[in-house]
Parts: structure tokens; C-alpha cells; sequence
């Protein structure tokens, strides 16, 4: 953990948007988030939402189930990285019970940050999350510094 | 030839050389010409001999009359003399004297006849006689005692009578020199006539030689070219030679030759039309194809049993029609005309499609046109060969059918497999999530809560390795494992195996035992695959062996290239009636409720599916005590196995 670098609070202030079509894991996302202290966390189980909610809400991080009906994983990544732009960095941490390699391929090259397979470790998938926002916050912190 | 004598002469002649008979036909004319030269100088000569002769006869006339007159002068002076002694009348004996004997030398030489020569003879006794009869007369007139007028008259008269025998002797040798001569002259005149007739005798010979020579030439030579210059013609005709000459000259031996070239040409083209005719019997009794030909405009020229059999139209009814009504209504303005210029194009043409029969059913036939030319390159027709493949078209219908229901099979299975993987992970997600969420707070609970939670939490991830075996299983019987084949050095994976196990085997307190093989021995497989199947031994080999002290993990290799690995542990050993269903899914064989262990059921079931999909085989045999597992691989890729596409893991 490189603490010295970014405080936990500024980390733990970042907001969190998660989508998943299972209530369930919604809520277990949701309960491992606030047990971890994140107070800015928002949760989607309407896929079709999900684009409006990225764009209105700006996250820092995108908690991202691949299997949804409607709109899949696959189609938002791309919506995502359509939207974005170019010198964003805004990472998307999927999670999925799809274990096939192609799945994990193919959400790595269409923008995905990290990849969890479901069921996951929910100590593991702290730590990624937090890791990511802290990539995140330095690259901020790189893009607003003078002369960089 | 036949137009000559076969007699003996002309087929001797007919018999020499080219070279020879040029030398004869030139050589005779030169010859009679050298003939003639020859006998011409001869005759010169003769002639030349004569005239020699009759000059030196005139040359022995003309000194024998000299001598006659050298005496006669000489004697009428020695007469005067003796009468008057005065000197002057001695000058023409003094000139006999001086001149008889070169006169008489040269004589002597010219005259060669013996008659001639003997008279000769006769005449030098006389003139000695006469010389010494004139010298007596002289020394009497001389004498200083004169002697008497009739000592004088008697000499005188002496002297004239030898002058007379003189004469007469000349005369005989005048007489004989004419005679010589005139045989000289008459042998030059025989000569002369003998050469003449020699010469008109030749000359008639070597003209009637020539005429020969000319008429052997024309006949033997002349007619026998015309005669082979007509068989020559025949022969490019193909018309067949019959006559054998027997002439060993060159024209006679050409002849042979084109003889001969006429009867292998005719066996040859016996042979061609033999295996023509062989050809064309074979074709007519071809079932199983139409073969028929074409003439260039597309007219049915031929027709053999196949194509009666697949089209329906018997030989005569076809044969003059044109092709174009084998095609159905569809193809029949464009295709046929299409096929043919294709054909001629390219030498043949291949096509696949529906042909019409005789009574208006259609089949599906392929048909190859192939365009026939002749040696300069023109077009002579068309071979087509047309084979009835509507049931090959069926049962390749049918095998596509079946081809893709299998792969739509296999897709849905697939398919069916990784929806049932996800629908049931994702609620173990949440299951397994929230309740190692409790288990970080476990302390909050009570004791019984406690172990609510731990139950909840190993259930889940119980149900979680029988869902991850499971699908495995699945995928590997649907075919659908996808195994990344690479070379695997055995000693050094069993010793990454031995570090993993080690945990697992000194936590049931057994000792970890390693029968490495030489160091190099390599097998081809999945590396991830066989580490789990050896794993999954050796975890099996420490959970029920509760009695023993250790664990053996190996591997030895065997003369054909392959590796066996073995795990054996010393523990209580399979029960022998249950050793066949060892591999045998959820076939626990009661242990779960004898001992309680844990395990999915599925680990033997599996390792068997990984094993004998990298081509190996897996076994079991007891030991005393404990337990042998076993499986091989190959150091040779198998037919399914391919290189590692990249290091994806």
C-alpha cells in the first residue's frame, strides 16, 4: 500500500459506481464497500441505466458485471471508452462469473482496467479496488502538475 | 527390277556398287580413246621406220655407185698412164685411193640384211682384186726395165675384167637391196592395215561398250530411281510395299529400306487401329460413365453404354442431335455453348450441376468436357464424360446436415456449459461473498453463530470445486477442453508438483518421498492439466492414507519414448471389488461416510478425462501395503495435440 503517496481518506472519498444485474451481489458490493469505509458508493442492477448514470455521475471507478440482460458489460466498456476522453484515466474493475479466457480477453482489450472471476475473494477485491483509485488519484495528480 | 533380264550379267551388275558402275560407264570411252592414241603413235612409228629404211637404201645406191665410179675413173687413168706415163692421168686412182675406204666403212655399216651384206662381201674381194690389178699396172708402167707392151696390154685386160666382176657384183647387190626394200615396204604396208583394222575394231568395240554402259546406266540406274521415287510416293501415301528388290547396290538397299519402313509403318498402324478398336470396346461397356463425343459444333457423335444407362437415350436415337437437351431449361440457351468455348479455351472444362435424362427427370451430374485436336493443333471434336452423382450429392447433403447439427450440438452444448457455470457462480458469489464477510467478524458471533457461518462458507466452496470439476468434466467429454500442448521436462515438474503438495502431504503428517527419472526426459502436455492431475493424486494418496508414513511421487521412463508417473503411499489400499469403479464420477466407494473426508467425488473421473484427452492412459494397482496410481504421456505430440500458441495461462 503506498500510503505515503495518497491519504486512505482521499481514497475512500472517491465515488464508486457499481452495476450488476444480481440484487444480491449488488449488496454484497455494497456491504464490502462500506465496510471498507468508501462513503460516495453507487449501485445499478438496470444495465440500461448505466451509461446515463457514468455520464451524470462522473465515477472514479466502475465496479462492472459482464452478463446482464439488455445491455451486457461488453457494450458498456465500449460505450465507456467512447465517452471518455482520451487522457482519462477511469478504471473499470470487472467482475464476473464468466471464467472463459476469452471473456477475460476481451473485457481487458475493450478498455478493462482489472478482472475478478466470481466468487471472489471480497478481501482481494478491496485491495484491487482501492489500488485502482489510488492509480487513479496519482494520475490525476500527474495531469494537474505544472510543467508535466 | 523386274523389267530387267534376270540373267547372271545384269544382276551382277545390278549387283556392283554406285561407284563402280560410274568408274565402268566413264572408263570405257577412255579407254577406247587411250586404245586409239596408242595404236596411232604405233603406226607413226612404223611408218616412220619404213621411210628410214628406204632413205638408207637410197644412201647405199648413191655410195655404190660412187665406188663404181671411183674405180672405173680410177682404172681409165691407170690405162692412160700406162699408155703415156705422164703423172696427171694417175689423180683419179690417187682419189679412189683416198676415198674408197670411208665410202666402203660407211657401207659396211648401212647395209643390215644378211643377203645384202654376204653380196657386200663379194664386192670387197673384187675391189681388192680390182685395187691390186691397178697398183700391178702402175708398178709395170714404173719399172725402170720396161716391160713389154704386152705385159702392159695383158694387165690392162685383167683389170677390166675384174672391173666387170666389179660391176657385176654391185649389180647383185642392187638387185638385193631393191628386194630388201620392197619387204621393207610391203611389212609397213601390213602394219599399217593390221593397226587400221585394230583401230576400226576397237573403236567399234568401245562404242557399242558405251552403248552399254549407257543402256546399263539408264535401265539399272535411271529407271530403278524413277521406280523408288514411286514407291517413295506410296509410301507417303501409306500405301502398303510389297515388292522386295534384291539389288545389293546403294539404290537397291534404299529400296529395301523403304520396303521394310512401309511394313513397319503398316504394322504399326495395325497396332494403333487394334488398340483403337480395343479402346473403343472398352469404352462402349463403361457402365458407370457416359462417354460419348461431340463433334465442334455440339452434335452427339458417339455414344456408349453409360451414357444409355444414365441419360436413357439409346445410340441411335441420339447420335446427329445436338447436346444442348441434356441441360434443363434453366442452363440449356447459355450453357452448353459456355462449356464447349471453355473447353476450347482451356483443352477441358469441369462442371457440376443438373442434367435432364431422356424421360425429363433431372440428376445431378458432374460432366468434363475435353476438347480433341489433332498433331497441327486443330480442333476435332469434344470427349465429354458425364457421371451420375445425385446420390453422392445426397449423402453429402446429408452429411452436411449431419456435420452441422453436430457442430450446432456441440455449439449448444457449449453454450449450455459456460450459462451454467455463470448461473451458478453468481449466486455462490454472493454466498460465498457475504459469508467470508461474517467470518471476518466472527468474533462478534456466538459460538453457535459461529459455526453456522464457518459451515456456510465451506459448503459454498465445497459446491464451488464440485462446480469447477464438474464443468470440467463437461467440457472435456463435450470436447471442448482446450489443452495447450507443450514439451514438459518431467523431472523438473514433479519437483514444482512436490513443492506445491508439500503443505498438503506434511499437514496429514505423511513424509514426502520423490523417485525423480534422469534428468532431459520430456513428455508433450498441458502443463496446467497434468500439474492438476498429479495434484489431485498425490491429495488423494495424503487424505486416505491415515495408517501409512509417506507419499511417493515418480515418474520412470519407458523404451517407446513415453513417461509413466506414479504416486504410491502405504495406506490402507482399495478395496479389490471396488477397484473398477475407481474412475467412476461421485463413486466415492462409501469412504465419505466411513471417514468423513472431503472431496467432490469427481477428482479420479477427471484426471482420467485430462489424461486420456493428452493421449495417455491412468490406472490403478495395489501395493503391500498401500495403493499404486498411474498414468503415461507421450514425448511425441499426438494427433490432437498441437504447440503451445502462446503462454496464456
Amino acid at each position: 500500500m503506498s500510503q505515503q503517496l495518497i491519504a486512505t481518506e482521499e481514497i475512500l472519498s472517491r465515488r464508486i459506481l457499481a452495476i450488476d444485474d444480481e440484487e444480491a451481489n449488488v449488496a454484497l458490493l455494497r456491504n464490502l464497500l462500506q465496510r471498507e469505509g468508501y462513503e460516495d458508493v453507487h449501485c445499478l442492477t438496470d444495465s440500461t441505466k448505466a451509461l446515463e448514470a457514468y455520464i451524470d455521475l462522473e465515477p472514479d471507478l466502475v465496479l462492472l458485471d459482464l452478463m446482464m440482460p439488455e445491455v451486457d458489460g461488453f457494450q458498456l466498456l465500449e460505450a465507456f471508452s467512447r465517452h471518455d476522453a482520451a487522457d482519462e484515466f477511469r478504471p473499470v474493475l470487472v467482475l464476473t462469473a464468466d471464467t472463459t479466457i476469452q471473456a477475460r480477453r476481451k473485457a481487458l482489450a475493450l478498455g478493462a482496467k482489472d478482472f475478478v472471476a466470481k466468487p471472489f475473494d471480497v478481501i482481494e477485491v478491496g485491495l484491487r479496488i482501492s489500488n485502482l483509485l489510488e492509480t487513479r488519484l496519482l494520475y490525476e495528480r500527474l495531469r494537474a502538475a505544472p510543467g508535466v | 527390277m523386274s523389267t530387267l533380264p534376270n540373267s547372271r550379267t545384269t544382276r551382277f551388275w545390278a549387283d556392283r556398287p554406285l561407284a563402280y558402275k560410274g568408274v565402268v560407264v566413264i572408263a570405257l570411252p577412255l579407254a577406247i580413246l587411250i586404245g586409239a592414241l596408242a595404236s596411232l603413235y604405233l603406226a607413226s612409228n612404223a611408218e616412220a621406220e619404213a621411210e628410214d629404211d628406204v632413205r638408207r637404201a637410197f644412201a647405199i645406191q648413191r655410195d655404190i655407185y660412187q665406188v663404181r665410179a671411183m674405180l672405173a675413173e680410177a682404172a681409165a687413168g691407170v690405162g692412160d698412164y700406162a699408155l703415156t706415163r705422164e703423172d696427171r692421168f694417175l689423180e683419179p686412182y690417187e682419189r679412189m685411193e683416198n676415198q674408197l675406204s670411208p665410202t666402203l666403212q660407211r657401207l659396211d655399216v648401212a647395209i643390215e640384211d644378211d643377203r645384202v651384206q654376204a653380196g657386200f662381201q663379194d664386192l670387197l674381194r673384187v675391189v681388192e682384186q680390182k685395187r691390186e690389178g691397178l697398183r700391178e699396172t702402175i708398178a709395170l708402167a714404173q719399172s725402170p726395165q720396161p716391160s713389154t707392151q704386152t705385159e702392159i696390154e695383158e694387165s690392162l685386160l685383167a683389170s677390166k675384167m675384174t672391173l666387170d666382176a666389179v660391176r657385176e657384183e654391185i649389180d647383185n647387190i642392187q638387185r638385193l637391196e631393191a628386194i630388201v626394200l620392197d619387204e621393207r615396204r610391203a611389212l609397213v604396208d601390213d602394219v599399217r592395215s593390221r593397226f587400221f583394222a585394230l583401230t576400226a575394231v576397237s573403236g567399234i568395240v568401245g562404242l557399242l561398250g558405251s552403248l552399254m554402259a549407257v543402256y546399263l546406266f539408264s535401265t539399272g540406274i535411271v529407271r530403278r530411281v524413277s521406280k523408288l521415287e514411286q514407291n517413295a510416293e506410296m509410301l507417303a501415301r501409306g500405301e502398303r510395299l510389297t515388292e522386295l528388290p534384291e539389288e545389293a547396290d546403294e539404290i537397291g538397299r534404299l529400296s529395301q529400306r523403304l520396303v521394310g519402313a512401309s511394313a513397319l509403318l503398316r504394322k504399326r498402324e495395325d497396332d494403333l487401329r487394334a488398340s483403337e478398336e480395343r479402346f473403343r470396346l472398352v469404352i462402349e461397356r463403361v457402365r458407370d460413365y457416359g462417354i460419348f463425343t461431340l463433334d465442334t459444333g455440339g452434335i452427339v457423335t458417339s455414344w456408349n453404354l453409360g451414357a444409355e444407362r444414365i441419360k436413357g437415350w439409346q445410340a441411335e436415337e441420339i447420335l446427329g442431335q445436338h447436346f444442348s437437351q441434356f441441360y434443363p431449361d434453366d442452363t440449356r440457351d447459355y450453357l452448353p455453348d459456355q462449356m464447349l468455348e471453355r473447353a476450347r479455351a482451356e483443352g477441358a472444362a469441369e462442371d457440376e450441376g443438373w442434367r435432364v435424362r431422356k424421360d425429363g427427370s433431372v440428376f445431378w451430374a458432374n460432366v468434363v468436357i475435353t476438347a480433341l485436336r489433332n498433331e497441327a493443333g486443330e480442333l476435332q471434336g469434344f470427349a465429354k464424360v458425364t457421371r451420375d452423382m445425385t446420390e453422392r450429392r445426397r449423402s453429402e447433403d446429408a452429411l452436411r446436415l449431419a456435420r452441422e447439427d453436430a457442430v450446432a450440438a456441440s455449439l449448444a452444448k457449449s453454450e449450455f456449459l459456460s450459462r451454467t457455470s455463470h448461473e451458478l457462480r453468481t449466486p455462490l458469489n454472493a454466498i460465498l461473498g457475504f459469508g467470508q464477510l461474517l467470518e471476518i467478524d466472527l468474533e462478534d458471533f456466538s459460538q453457535p453463530h459461529q459455526e453456522a457461518v464457518e459451515r456456510i462458507t465451506r459448503a459454498g466452496r465445497h459446491l464451488l470445486s464440485l462446480i469447477n470439476d464438474l464443468l470440467d468434466i463437461s467440457s472435456i467429454e463435450a470436447g471442448g477442453a482446450e489443452l495447450e500442448y507443450e514439451e514438459v521436462d518431467v523431472a523438473a515438474m514433479l519437483e514444482e508438483v512436490h513443492d506445491l503438495a508439500e503443505p498438503i502431504v506434511s499437514s496429514a503428517g505423511l513424509s514426502f518421498e520423490m523417485a525423480l527419472p534422469e534428468a532431459g526426459a520430456k513428455v508433450v502436455a498441458d502443463r496446467r492439466r497434468m500439474t492438476q492431475v498429479i495434484l489431485n493424486l498425490v491429495g488423494n494418496a495424503a487424505k486416505y492414507n491415515v495408517e501409512g508414513s509417506f507419499v511417493r511421487l515418480g515418474a520412470s521412463l519407458d523404451g517407446d519414448g513415453a513417461a509413466t508417473f506414479f504416486v504410491e503411499d502405504d495406506g490402507p489400499g482399495i478395496d479389490p471389488a471396488n477397484a473398477s469403479r475407481l474412475f467412476t464420477a461421485f463413486d466415492r466407494l462409501g469412504q465419505h461416510k466411513r471417514d468423513k473426508t472431503e472431496g467432490t467425488g469427481l477428482g479420479l473421473a477427471l484426471s482420467k478425462g485430462l489424461v486420456e484427452s493428452m493421449g495417455g492412459q491412468i490406472g490403478y494397482s495395489p501395493r503391500k501395503p498401500g495403493s499404486r496410481f498411474w498414468f503415461t504421456l507421450s514425448s511425441q505430440p499426438t494427433e490432437n495435440s498441437r504447440p503451445k500458441a502462446d503462454q496464456e495461462s
